[in-house]
């Protein structure tokens, strides 16, 4: 009883109430997201996929505030972003991590100063921000490259400093913009534990944007499907399994499940170590 | 009598004089580069992030009429702007002669050509870098300070030596007009008095002095640089 009420309590990480966003592209067509609700649960790591132009990035973008909606409501951890002034929502994304497909690190700070850099901004005692990126860099695994500049780094790496950066102020929620579409596949498989064992040990919930089949199928709890700035469809894909007859599904049988021979970037063959039944690159949707 | 003795005598006897003109150059400098780089360099730092897409890209009226100033200021050749604003340095300094009067005109070029400059060197700044920092929750100065001024820190660097080099000749051209400084003593002495030597010695000592500009600037740059 106690159990129900609590969880009944709990409000969820994200609630996104009928947010829109309507911009024209360069080429003057109109895109963005149509009226769009979600809500992800605190805990979860939840998937957005699409082919490209679908919206998810935008939609990710909004839960931040990165992209303001034209309409909606958006509720990250029970406070309600939209309505707040312009250092309320300072003061909220603080708690909301991000890290993006080129991982946007600076270049004229060093390791340990990028991942210093949000509670510096946040106004923390030094001691505490100390003690933090020594957590954050053990955790991604990179305590020695505390004092190497990220020019000397290689992509995996990049993106590990990035997510000890995000991780670093101790957030809620952890958006992920792409954050695998630059490296290759051994290094995403790499990139996908650490994100998982950041969701399994600090609680963070994930949102994840990604047109990798393979990276949605090994992390995500649940999807989210977009199309034409709509999420089309909503599945439970904890334990990788994909329920047949879903519009994910098919898109798996159309352009994931083909074998390595017909994979069209032969560049990056399927790696030894994973246990994947199709190359990363022919599972891109 | 060889030429090497006639310029060494020369340069003996006009030494004090090199050397006041040395000295007044360096003022003329080191008060408009004061100005450019405190007042060009916020002006420029506004219209880099009121520009469309930035931060305080909604301040569009303020970037485009900023913009606009500087277009406008920049459009003077520096010679007219020193004659058109006479007026103007008269109340400021009081008078219109020397290398306090020739500051006023040189600060106000000084200003707008940096201003530009560091509009300029701000939009090498990935737009990646700075909306991750806005994601962190940084306010509008955290990300100049956070951000713009360590990413584009070499960048900055070359945009004052570039600053540097050009207004010292500039300094040189408000000689013309009675501004002091190694300008003046070229166009007394080398020009309306004939004496060649004069004109060596001064061209000498201004590259020998953009040299040294140049040097320290590239020095420091590549220093500070870890991209």
């Amino acid at each position: 009883m106690s159990q129900t009420s609590s969880t009944a309590s709990v409000p969820p990480a994200i609630e996104l109430r009928g947010v829109s966003r309507r911009f024209a592209d360069p080429g003057g067509r109109s895109v963005g997201v149509h009226p769009t609700s979600l809500i992800v649960p605190q805990g979860e790591i939840h998937g957005i996929i699409g082919f490209s132009g679908a919206g998810k990035s935008t939609l990710l973008r909004i839960v931040n505030l990165l992209e303001r909606p034209d309409a909606g409501e958006v509720v990250v951890h029970g406070e309600t972003l939209t309505r707040l002034s312009a250092a309320g929502l300072r003061q909220a994304r603080h708690r909301i991590g991000m890290i993006f497909q080129h991982f946007n690190l600076l270049h004229n700070l060093t390791v340990a100063d990028n991942v210093a850099l949000p509670m510096r901004i946040a106004g923390e005692r030094p001691a505490r921000i100390a003690e933090r990126v020594r957590v954050c860099l053990d955790f991604v695994g990179l305590a020695e490259k505390a004092d190497v500049y990220p020019g000397r780094l290689s992509g995996g790496q990049k993106q590990r400093v990035a997510i000890a950066r995000a991780l670093a102020p101790e957030p809620h929620v952890l958006l992920a913009d792409e954050p695998t579409s630059a490296l290759d596949p051994r290094t995403t498989l790499d990139l996908l534990g650490v994100l998982a064992d950041a969701n399994r040990k600090f609680g963070v919930t994930i949102l994840l944007v990604s047109h990798e089949m393979e990276v949605i199928r090994r992390l995500c709890h649940r999807v989210s499907v977009m199309e034409g700035g709509r999420i089309v469809e909503q599945l439970d894909i904890a334990g990788g399994r994909i329920p047949e007859g879903s519009r994910l599904a098919g898109w798996l049988q159309d352009f994931g499940a083909v074998g390595p021979a017909a994979s069209p970037s032969p560049s990056a063959p399927p790696q030894d170590g994973a246990p994947s039944h199709f190359a990363l690159e022919a599972a891109h949707v | 009598m060889s030429e090497t003795t006639s310029l060494f005598d020369t340069l003996n006897e006009l030494l004090p004089e090199i050397l006041k003109a040395t000295g007044e150059t360096l003022l003329m400098m080191a008060i408009c580069l004061s100005a450019a780089i405190v007042v060009g360099g916020a002006l420029g730092l506004l219209v880099f992030l009121t520009s469309p897409g930035q931060s305080l890209g909604r301040f569009r009226a303020f970037n485009l009429a900023a913009n606009g100033l500087i277009n406008v200021v920049r459009s003077f050749p520096f010679i007219i702007l020193l004659v058109a604003i006479s007026p103007f340095t008269r109340v400021i300094a009081g008078t219109s002669i020397g290398p306090l009067a020739a500051s006023v005109p040189l600060s106000i070029a000084a200003i707008f050509y940096f201003a530009r400059l560091i509009e300029q060197t701000l939009r090498d700044v990935p737009r990646g870098v700075i909306e991750a920092a806005e994601a962190m929750g940084a306010s509008p100065l955290q990300i100049i300070r956070h951000v713009l001024l360590v990413e584009a820190r070499s960048g900055l660097v070359l945009a004052v030596t570039v600053l540097a080099v050009s207004f010292l000749s500039y300094s040189a051209v408000a000689g013309v007009v009675g501004g002091g400084g190694i300008g003046d003593l070229a166009i007394r002495y080398g020009y309306y008095r004939f004496q060649t030597d004069v004109m060596l010695i001064t061209i000498v000592l201004l590259v020998v002095l953009v040299q040294s500009i140049q040097f320290l600037g590239q020095w420091f740059a590549r220093h500070v640089d870890k991209r």
